[in-house]
């Protein structure tokens, strides 16, 4: 005869089919916002314990990826955040990077360049960024979330979501063509 | 639609991120204007590149196992 299904073993087994199967993409993005090892391991550890304490509050067959990142980002602000980054000194809304196309446009429209550079010169680039352009690229860029998810796990307006995007995109390519400059993978174009 | 007013909608566009009028729009005005066909393939390389160079790695399997011990006791 077989064993019933204790509630407990339902729990467990849909927390690892929902939840625990998203553990790369929280590692990822716990990585790219506290910018170290140990600590990304810290806040994806935390985030999976405060998860599956609300569990049964967690309606399920809804978007487990996105209700994770809310509850990792909240972690992050309220217990990382403060020791892991510098406070940010510039208006981030206001900052308007350098256009690269225009730069490239005659020697590499194609941006070969990019591929030369190494994934650390990539990884540190994005760690520069700053934090709410970062938060929302990785979002966005490396794990692939719409405007919409974006804007409800931050809690700022789509039109936010969007300005901070082209902004952060914008400002990433600019310190990779900085790298690709400075490794002599292409030439400044001057003027 | 003029080449500023497609290119003010680049990233949506790369996004799918348009209603489907506006994202007819730009795509007729990319297959008439080859500058900026080439700009817009640039921004999707480099968002591809983004997305490449990030995702090479996945989460350590001893977080993996850490993470099952504490929750699970195991």
């Amino acid at each position: 005869m077989a064993t019933p299904t204790r509630p407990a073993d339902a729990r467990r087994e849909s927390f690892e089919r929902e939840a625990l199967v998203h553990l790369d993409v929280l590692h990822r993005v716990a990585l790219r916002l506290t910018g170290n090892a140990a600590d990304a391991d810290d806040l994806v550890q935390e985030t999976m314990l405060k998860a599956y304490r609300a569990w049964d509050r967690y309606e399920q067959g809804t978007n487990a990826k996105a209700w994770l990142l809310t509850i990792l980002r909240h972690a992050f602000i309220n217990e990382y955040r403060r020791r892991a980054r510098r406070p940010e000194t510039v208006d981030v809304e206001t900052i308007e990077p350098f256009v690269v196309f225009p730069a490239v446009q005659e020697d590499d429209p194609q941006g070969a360049f990019f591929d030369r550079l190494v994934d650390e010169q990539v990884l540190r680039a994005i760690d520069a960024l700053p934090e709410a352009f970062r938060e929302t690229l990785v979002l966005s860029d490396v794990e692939g979330l719409n405007y919409q998810e974006i804007a409800r796990i931050l809690e700022v307006p789509v039109g936010t979501v969007k300005s901070r995007l082209f902004r952060a995109r914008r400002l990433l390519q600019a310190r990779l063509y900085d790298y690709a400059v400075e490794m002599g993978y292409i030439q400044r174009k001057a003027g | 639609m003029n080449c500023d007013e497609a290119l003010e909608h680049l990233y949506e566009f790369l996004d799918r991120e348009l209603t489907p009028e506006l994202e007819r729009e730009v795509r007729r005005h990319l297959h008439a204007c080859a500058p900026c066909a080439q700009e817009v393939d640039f921004e999707d390389t480099f968002l591809k590149f983004v997305q490449a160079r990030c995702r090479a790695h996945g989460a350590p399997p001893e977080l993996k196992r850490r993470i099952l011990r504490e929750l699970f006791g195991e």
